[in-house]
């Protein structure tokens, strides 16, 4: 255990880099997705149309999406000879951002979309019943929703975190550049180097305790409420 | 005047709502009886265009503006007073308005809680009074006073009168009450699954 604290807290900065590089990647892959997620999900949730359950249905499959798979394909977007090629994104912060964001929007659009969609009907309802018209109405429901959709966003920094097949492959785990928790555990055990994965193991535990216990308790709060 | 013809509601084909003829005429209050699952909230719900016929013509909705209150109408997360101010647009002019709506429904001292917190009683009442503020043609009500105690029912009802004739608008409520419907109503139409019985 003394091993473990001194690998995090010790001289070499490398363990705090990559703690500071996984938390700074998970944080914007999570602000984008949520961007992107919330009033997607929440449109989603509130409007009828044709074609809504194929999009359901196909949001769900994103949702279980194989992050390997995903990592090739940003990989093959990004490589040089991709389509983005000439933005030499590969192996960057923002080659791994943009991998995460394609794997966790989809979760975010999901719970958002069930969320709403309990008490869709009788917002429209209420809605169409006082003239609001509807650009208003989703205003009001995203204020509205604001706690809920803090669950959401914590349960995508939790995935995003957590991930570590798209990041590896897009990413290449690169010293003091694109080596996150995850891809530097995988790295160190390979090299049997236990002391700095079970550190670096030790800390997305608690990050992952810390989101997990403000998620239960936005909760109950919200269930309190 | 509102005329409903040949209208017929279909849900995975069982018919939920049957109308040969009804013409609901301007300024007069209706009321929708029956029991649960006769059509009464499926036909308000028709009027309102939520949801459309499978079959049948309704003329005389266009323009109208209209002011509906759902059977299980939401309340935001926010005060009763930013509740009520959400159906009017100038809702930083209109403050006496505001005032005057929840002080009709009975619910001024409530104006800083929370919504969440009201009991469906009172939620309903902030409905109610939200729905005041709405200067409608046609006003349609769900069981407006279903989830209000005996004593109070009669103050909504005659918040409801004044409402409606303060604006000349067209009622029709449902209500499983025939003391109400004979009370606030001009015409009674009873509902029997689906199918209109009597006007």
């Amino acid at each position: 255990m003394q091993e473990v604290i001194y690998q995090i807290f010790g001289p070499n900065p490398e363990m705090r880099e990559i703690i500071g590089l996984t938390l700074i990647m998970s944080a914007l892959s999570t602000i984008i997705s949520s961007a992107i997620g919330i009033p997607l999900g929440t449109w989603l949730g509130l409007t009828e149309f044709r074609g809504k359950k194929t999009w359901l249905k196909v949001n769900s499959t994103l949702m279980g999406l194989p992050p390997v798979l995903v990592g090739l394909l940003v990989f093959l977007l990004l490589s040089r000879s991709g389509p983005l090629g000439k933005l030499s994104l590969l192996f960057s912060l923002p080659a791994m951002v943009l991998a995460q964001v394609i794997l966790i929007t989809p979760i975010i659009t999901g719970m958002t979309a069930n969320l709403i969609s309990i008490n869709a009907n009788t917002i429209n309802e209420t809605c169409i019943g006082l003239g609001i018209h509807p650009g208003r109405k989703l205003w009001l429901v995203l204020n509205d929703y604001k706690k809920d959709y803090l669950i959401n966003i914590l349960a995508g920094f939790g995935r995003s975190i957590a991930e570590v097949g798209a990041v590896q492959m897009v990413g290449g785990n690169i010293q003091y550049k694109t080596r996150v928790m995850t891809t530097a555990i995988m790295m160190q055990t390979n090299m049997g180097q236990f002391e700095q994965a079970l550190a670096l193991g030790l800390v997305l535990l608690v990050i992952a305790f810390v989101v997990n216990f403000a998620v239960q308790s936005l909760r109950s709060r919200i269930s309190d409420d | 005047m509102i005329e409903l013809s040949g209208i017929k509601v279909l849900r995975k084909g069982r018919l939920i709502l049957g109308l040969d003829k009804l013409i609901f005429e301007d300024g007069l209050s209706y009321a929708l009886i029956g029991d649960n699952g006769s059509g009464k909230t499926t036909l308000l719900r028709l009027l309102t265009g939520i949801i459309q016929p499978s079959i049948g013509h309704i003329k005389g909705l266009e323009g109208l503006k209209l002011a509906y209150l759902p059977q299980k109408p939401y309340l935001f997360r926010m005060t009763v007073w930013e509740n009520v101010a959400l159906a009017t647009k100038e809702s930083l002019d209109n403050a006496q308005g505001i005032q005057e709506a929840i002080n009709a429904v009975g619910m001024q001292g409530y104006e800083k809680q929370e919504a969440e917190k009201l009991s469906g009683g009172e939620a309903q009442r902030v409905a109610i009074a939200r729905l005041l503020l709405v200067k409608a043609d046609l006003v349609l009500l769900d069981e407006p006073t279903a989830p209000i105690d005996v004593r109070g029912r009669e103050q909504i009802d005659a918040v409801i009168t004044a409402y409606v004739r303060k604006n000349g608008a067209t009622l029709i409520f449902a209500t499983h009450s025939l003391e109400q419907a004979l009370k606030l109503a001009d015409r009674v139409v009873k509902l029997e699954d689906g199918l209109q019985q009597t006007v």
